[in-house]
């Protein structure tokens, strides 16, 4: 029943060989990953991104919550794709390849939509492998190091501590107002479940930055630091290696134009029919589960 | 009143059968088969540490939670079957923290929330709304701000606000938390005379004077059972129960416990019944008897 | 007579944006080591007073100060509130509230580290004074699964890490349980005994307060009312009834049998022990 488990993302704890590389190792790849995803459009080097990704869930231990986590994917993905077969982002003329109800869908869109969606995926998973496998405070730790704003550093920890500790709040609030017969839906229900959240968090934010105050916040002084984080020459290979590598193929792909294949690979018209009726269902599917949640509570 | 003669499923206030509660995630039992039943007009207290399943418990008397085994009847209701707004008119649960609900313009909205929600006439809500102010003594403060009244004041607001829907149940969740003595004293009162007008109050609190001063039926919870349920008098004076659920009697009944008791007299509760026995012992009758202190 | 630790001289205070001062014109000194209950109704200027102490007023949260502050010899209207911290810490009633990092261990390096405290000296000071608050082995625990009673303590051992001569809780065990209560009251009777430390509380639990604090400081309408040992403020019963203060019901139940039965002659027991002995020795007299 930790507070921590309300969290969607959070650490797992562990000491497999991925938990102990170093977060800047980490987050070296993270961002490599990232600059690689959106300056190729070679969906062969994305999908094997994404796939090395996954790859790493099993050795981590955290293949369950990563693709808990990776569930986000579907109705952004489901979406993307869906309106890339009927809204093409690509110059007209588009070919039309068959017709559902009022809806014509093109094949033009198809090899874009994968691109958008293995960006997507290729980056998510490695950022939630990262954040699964890491103590944010060892990330923080890691990050002043790097001469990252104290204050900034802070705030972004604080954050993280504090979702849980709201969302725990909004359930006591939600309750208290139901518990007066309040709907729990609708504009009626904001102004009630707003206004004491808010109050509550002025009250919380008062007493915490006095408390803060009074251990030193404000101080100028030299900080030191309680976590020791220790970058092991592994770490330096492991982080060298990837800004090299990932480097590499972003330089790679930018002098190429992007590294488009789309020309080699021709899709016929039923497999975009069948992608389209796969991603629509699974969108809709989404959207009417949860509207059926919501009507549930 | 929208519900007002429910299919009576049991004519107790409060009818609960082998309840039990185990949150879905994780298997963490939170309630282990409690069996409870309480009269209309009864004012009872629950105690124990936190973690005991108090909260738990209360939660599923106004169906916050439904219990994954046996049955939770309250004012004829069975709460499975209702979602917690439509419990609202059956009971009323007055969460310890009053800034986690008032949230209107003035205390007078504030009032009118509940009432508006479980869907009265206007007219009906004014007349509500002006009794449980009357009731309150919020005469001075029905234009004011909820959040610029004192926190006295706050509390009233809050418990008054749920007394406005009229429910025949009312349950209190530490009712005396960050209040002092004057307050609390406020509060007993008013949970006595909303006892007198036939009401059902339940109140959670680890207050035991308050406890001692109030209610006529004590609840124990230890490790998400009820381990007993007896008078205040009979729970205060048994030893072994109190140590092992690492409660303590308000101190006169320590006193007695340790003075009169052996030699017959009553579990007092306050120090005007302990003063009087010890007096009617010590051959002193209250000849001067004034009621200067009490 | 030593140096006291705390002086309060005619201070009144106004808060920023109201006109009725908060604390009118109070006086009075604490003595190194002693453990002080701060008595009186919501309102009474409890919590303002707390905050004067450690310079939160005025220097965090502005406001008119008249008269002076002087915590270890130091007038606190001259000194940032980190600096004061060093001799003062300070808790809340809300524990959570309070918390702001991922783990025990870090909550309370976090005071250490602003400070530039080195590293080793942290290894050493963190078990010793989760050790001193009872959570030794609770490093590596996230503090928002920790019970109330664990988080107050948590919050004071974030605060005991500067080793600051002077603790104020703030009404600490309001959202306690019994058992919570009784960890943190514990704790504080052995800071002020074994380590000599000055403890203020701000409390309505007058039995508890009755039982470990060498004085006790009644405010009522932002005024000190009443200053004294807690035998000679609780004996005072009357007086704080037309307060609407409580007092132990030891103190109550001697009063009436000595008012409205003329049965007591001694002076008024304030705890339990006392009241016990006293009421059997007047049944076992008239027994004889």
């Amino acid at each position: 029943m930790s507070m921590q488990a309300a969290l969607p993302v959070a650490m797992i704890p562990g000491n497999s060989i991925i938990h102990r590389i170093n977060p800047i190792a980490k987050l070296v790849w993270v961002v490599g990953y990232v600059v690689l995803a959106f300056s190729t459009q070679n969906i062969v080097v994305l999908y094997s991104m994404a796939l090395f990704a996954l790859l790493l869930a099993p050795i981590a231990g955290i293949t369950k919550p990563l693709l808990k986590g990776a569930l986000i994917l579907v109705p952004v993905g489901s979406s993307l794709l869906a309106l890339q077969i009927i809204a093409p982002a690509v110059e007209r003329p588009w070919t039309p390849v068959g017709e559902i109800g009022p809806l014509t869908l093109y094949g033009d869109g198809i090899y874009y939509g994968f691109v958008l969606l293995g960006r997507i995926v290729a980056s998510l998973l490695l950022a939630l492998v990262m954040v699964m496998t890491t103590h944010p405070s060892d990330l923080f730790t890691s990050l002043s190091k790097l001469k990252v704003p104290y204050t900034l550093n802070f705030m972004l920890a604080m954050t993280l501590q504090l979702i849980p500790v709201f969302q725990r709040e909004v359930g006591i609030i939600m309750s208290a107002q139901k518990s007066r017969g309040m709907k729990g839906k609708g504009f009626s229900a904001v102004l009630p479940s707003f206004v004491p959240v808010f109050v509550g968090a002025i009250e919380r934010v008062q007493q915490l930055s006095i408390s803060l105050e009074s251990r030193g916040f404000g101080s100028n002084g030299i900080k030191t630091s309680y976590r020791q984080v220790r970058g092991r020459p592994s770490d330096w290979v492991i982080g060298i290696v990837g800004a090299l590598a990932l480097g590499g193929l972003s330089a790679y792909s930018i002098w190429r134009g992007t590294w488009n294949i789309s020309s080699d690979i021709v899709f016929s018209p039923l497999f975009v029919v069948v992608t389209f009726v796969i991603s629509a269902t699974l969108f809709f599917g989404v959207v009417l589960f949860a509207v059926f949640l919501s009507l549930k509570k | 009143m929208t519900d007002a003669t429910p299919s009576a499923l049991s004519p107790l206030a409060i009818d609960v059968r082998g309840a039990r509660y185990v949150y879905p995630t994780g298997n963490v039992t939170a309630l282990g088969g409690v069996d409870l039943q309480v009269k209309p007009g009864e004012i009872i207290g629950i105690i124990g540490q936190n973690g005991s399943g108090k909260t738990t418990l209360t939660k599923l008397l106004n169906g916050l939670l439904k219990p994954t085994a046996g049955t939770v009847i309250v004012d004829g209701v069975d709460t499975a079957k209702k979602s917690v707004q439509e419990m609202a008119p059956h009971v009323g649960y007055v969460f310890q923290n009053p800034n986690h609900q008032l949230f209107a313009r003035t205390v007078q909205m504030e009032l009118e929330f509940g009432p508006r929600n479980i869907g009265l006439s206007e007219e009906e809500i004014a007349v509500r709304v002006a009794e449980a102010v009357e009731f309150f003594g919020l005469q001075d403060y029905i234009e004011e701000h909820p959040y610029r009244v004192s926190f006295p004041i706050r509390k009233l607001v809050g418990i008054a606000s749920i007394v406005a829907m009229r429910p025949p149940i009312l349950i209190l969740d530490e009712p005396s938390t960050g209040q002092d003595h004057n307050t609390t004293h406020v509060i007993n009162g008013l949970m006595r005379r909303l006892r007198d007008q036939g009401t059902t109050v339940v109140c959670v609190s680890h207050d035991m004077p308050l406890l001692a001063d109030v209610v006529e039926r004590v609840i124990v919870m230890k490790s998400t059972e009820i381990i007993a349920d007896a008078s205040p008098r009979e729970v205060f004076a048994d030893k072994t129960l109190m140590a092992r659920t690492n409660l303590q009697a308000p101190q006169v009944t320590e006193i007695a416990l340790q003075t009169v008791v052996p030699l017959g007299g009553p579990v007092a509760l306050t120090p005007a019944e302990l003063a009087a026995d010890i007096a009617m012992r010590t051959g002193r009758p209250a000849a001067a008897r004034t009621d200067a202190v009490g | 007579m030593p140096e006291p630790i705390i002086a309060f001289d005619a201070v009144t205070y106004t808060y920023a944006g109201t006109d009725e001062p908060a604390l009118h014109e109070i006086s009075f000194e604490i003595q190194p080591g002693e453990y002080v209950a701060i008595l009186g109704l919501n309102g009474a200027g409890k919590t303002t007073l707390g905050l004067c102490v450690n310079g939160v007023i005025p220097t965090m949260l502005g406001g008119e100060l008249e008269g002076t502050v002087t915590v270890g010899g130091l007038d606190v209207s001259e000194y940032p509130v980190r600096e004061m911290s060093k001799l003062v810490g300070v808790v809340f009633d809300n524990p959570e509230f309070q918390m702001s990092q991922m783990s025990v261990a870090e909550e309370v390096a976090l005071g250490l580290e602003n400070a530039g405290v080195p590293y080793e000296e942290m290894k050493r000071i963190i078990p010793d004074t989760l050790e001193l608050v009872g959570l030794a082995g609770f490093e590596e625990r996230s503090p928002l699964g920790l019970s109330g009673g664990q988080q107050q303590r948590l919050a004071i051992a974030a605060v005991l890490a500067m080793k600051p001569q002077i603790l104020i809780m703030d009404e600490p065990t309001s959202n306690l349980d019994p058992i919570g209560k009784q960890e943190v009251f514990d704790m504080a009777a052995r800071l002020n005994s074994e380590r000599g430390m000055t403890v203020i509380v701000i409390e309505h639990e007058v039995e508890v307060m009755a039982r470990y604090a060498d004085r006790v400081i009644v405010l009522d309408g932002g005024r000190v009312i009443m200053n004294g040992t807690p035998q000679e403020i609780f004996s005072r019963v009357e007086e704080l009834a037309a307060l609407k203060l409580r007092v132990p019901e030891a103190a109550e139940l001697a009063t009436i049998l000595r008012t409205e039965y003329g049965d007591w002659d001694g002076p008024v027991p304030i705890t339990t022990e006392p009241a016990v002995a006293a009421v059997n020795d007047l049944l076992g007299a008239t027994r004889d």
